[in-house]
């Protein structure tokens, strides 16, 4: 057993951390207020190379493993999730183009968003298609030596912001068997018929980008598509277990804002003649919070150090850990707001944004009640 | 062309400390690089990306822990690291700006530098004469307290704006070898990317002991040394007033009024 961070991983927490510090913490309630996406945050973390902590090196990336980049989301989302989300999904779904794309997908897509030239996203969900992923409808038909796509996606990270999406698609209605009959395709922004609505008034994370797309008869080269025909729902099942864990950490992370921003005020706040930290009700409390966010972190760690070196273990790790550790941001936020008080309770302190940001990492990636149906089925299947 | 920086790991205390003998408890310190030198490093690499061919070396003298602040040096692009290190530092505590210049000249000897950029100083103890001791020992040109500087390697010249008392500059031009103490705000130190911290890890970090450097444990006394460390008294307190101007105007008014600022 080692507990221990390498140097090397000591040495990202730490350059992230003082990033965020000085190009995040300062502007982040002006982002949240304005609900505007941090393009001028963006350029900044491109040049440290944020941006492509795990496209390869040979497409202008970093390469590193589930475990580094848990700790570089961790200490973003401690500084701000909302501008923390920005930077790290300029990203999303790039992870298929990785393990399935062919060379020249790679250089196609990989690379812009490595370099901050481009911002890319992954478009699931639909307005009928959350939970359940089978019951995608958005339809590509092929015609001539193109895909024809038609459908709508919905809560698309980055979708007003963004260059291409991968796309999950019906593409083959009359296969059989519920999981079959699926295919991820690339679609572009710019191309005729693509439509995105910009979705405002969401109760946290408001600097990211989140949006609705239609596509109205997109026409797009048959290259497009992402592995294999008809494998998209299996394809995409192989990250979940990767994307669940980064939201693992994006809950640690905004447990350890909440932690540090609390434990501050309570030993800078004074009522009775000292400060509210000398008191044991907040003491207690500052105790319990750090040690939720300390068995979060290490249940999320175990889970992305398995995704390199325990694939058997994953699937039920990174399901509890989701799940655990977006339910001990939510409760961290809270007392955070709690210790605060009346001053908790507006924006002067960033624990009101924390708390409304917090909420989010029990919905996307998969529900609370999701990754506990996933962490039963193993306990079952395996015969725990 | 080579350029040598000199970089120190220094510690910063916590806002409320204990001191333990001649130093403030480690427990109550932060190590980070110093500040100045972020800007000298920073300097080097600008000039290794704008030129052909050039090496940029960092060197510092420091317990092994100091390697951790070497390794962002490397990430920002110095191409290796020399660490100097033996028992014999451990035990004498406390180096003199002449010390630590005799130390320098001897790893300045082997790598013969072009150019050795420094910091002004060093946050924790403050001395600012490692610099230009050092130049003086190893007789290259000099010019402290650098806050603008436009190479021509070619010609051998550092053309240099120096930042004198009251807002003046001076400008001058310094014929290399030379060593430059660099001021913090000449440039805007980036950060390590991520890709950097990567390479960094494989780049040769040496360690040179004293007897590497052709030195003797007689070379490190030092003609100072520390003989107190203590917490001034605070002789004065601030008084924060809190609330609106119109409320802490008649709060500032009547304290101005009884320590005597203000008659009436």
């Amino acid at each position: 057993m080692d507990f221990e961070l390498s140097e090397e991983q000591q040495q990202i927490r730490e350059e992230v951390r003082r990033f965020a510090e000085n190009e995040i913490k300062p502007v982040a309630t002006e982002y949240d207020e304005e609900e505007k996406f941090p393009f001028e945050v963006l350029e900044a973390a491109t040049e440290m190379g944020l941006n492509g902590a795990s496209i390869p090196i040979e497409y202008g990336g970093a390469d590193y493993s589930a475990l580094e980049t848990a700790i570089i989301v961790e200490e973003l989302f401690a500084a701000d999730p909302g501008i923390a989300l920005s930077l790290t999904a300029t990203a999303f779904g790039s992870d298929a183009l990785i393990e399935y794309g062919t060379e020249e997908q790679k250089e196609r897509f990989l690379e812009p968003v490595a370099t901050g030239e481009a911002i890319m996203g992954a478009a699931i969900s639909e307005p009928d298609t959350g939970s359940d992923v089978s019951s995608v409808s958005t339809s590509a038909e092929k015609d001539g030596d193109e895909w024809v796509i038609n459908g709508n996606k919905m809560w698309i990270t980055n979708g007003s912001v963004g260059d291409y999406f991968v796309a999950m698609c019906e593409t083959d209605p009359d296969a059989e068997g519920r999981y079959n009959g699926f295919s991820q395709i690339v679609i572009e922004s710019d191309r005729d018929g693509f439509k995105s609505e910009k979705i405002t008034g969401k109760l946290g994370i408001r600097a990211s980008d989140t949006a609705e797309l239609i596509f109205d008869d997109v026409r797009v080269p048959e290259d497009n598509l992402v592995g294999t025909r008809g494998m998209g729902f299996l394809q995409l099942m192989q990250f979940f277990d990767i994307t669940r864990t980064m939201v693992a950490a994006q809950g640690v992370g905004i447990a350890k804002g909440a932690n540090e921003r609390a434990l501050e005020y309570a030993k800078e706040r004074e009522q009775f003649g000292r400060p509210i930290g000398d008191f044991q009700a907040i003491q207690h409390k500052l105790a319990d919070m750090h040690t939720q966010t300390e068995a979060a972190r290490q249940l999320t760690y175990k889970s992305a150090w398995s995704v390199e070196n325990a694939d058997d273990q994953l699937t039920t790790l990174a399901s509890m850990a989701k799940e655990y550790a977006s339910r001990v941001a939510v409760d961290c936020a809270n007392e955070a707001v709690q210790i605060h008080g009346g001053s908790g309770y507006v924006n002067d302190f960033d624990v009101e944004r924390l708390y409304r940001d917090a909420k989010i990492t029990q919905i996307y990636e998969g529900t609370s009640e999701i990754q506990k149906n996933v962490i039963a089925r193993e306990l079952m299947d395996k015969g725990f | 062309m080579k350029i040598l920086v000199t970089v120190k790991e220094v510690a910063e205390a916590e806002d409320d400390f204990d001191i333990d003998g001649l130093d403030i408890d480690e427990r109550y310190l932060e190590f980070d690089l110093n500040e100045w030198d972020e800007y000298a490093i920073e300097e080097a690499v600008q000039i290794k990306e704008d030129g052909d061919d050039v090496e940029v070396v960092s060197v510092t003298i420091g317990p092994e822990r100091a390697e951790e602040t070497i390794r962002m040096g490397l990430a920002k692009g110095v191409d290796r690291a020399i660490r100097v290190w033996d028992d014999a530092f451990a035990d004498v505590g406390m180096l003199d700006p002449k010390t630590k210049a005799d130390v320098l000249s001897a790893v300045v000897e082997d790598e013969q530098p072009d150019l050795v950029l420094t910091g002004v100083q060093a946050g924790d103890d403050s001395f600012g004469a490692t610099g230009v001791t050092l130049a003086e020992t190893i007789d290259f040109e000099w010019g402290a307290v650098v806050n603008a500087l436009d190479l021509d390697a070619g010609a051998g010249v550092a053309s240099v704006h120096r930042e004198l008392e009251g807002g003046i500059e001076e400008l001058t031009d310094i014929e290399l070898p030379a060593v430059l103490t660099i001021q913090t705000g000449i440039n805007e130190p980036r950060y390590a990317s991520l890709r950097g911290i990567r390479q960094a890890q494989s780049k040769p970090l040496d360690l040179h002991e004293l007897d590497d450097l052709g030195l003797e444990e007689s070379d490190l006394e030092s003609p100072l040394s520390r003989t107190a460390m203590y917490e001034p008294e605070s002789e004065g307190d601030a008084t924060v007033f809190e609330g609106s101007a119109e409320e802490t105007a008649t709060e500032l008014a009547s304290l101005l009024r009884d320590v005597g600022v203000v008659e009436g």
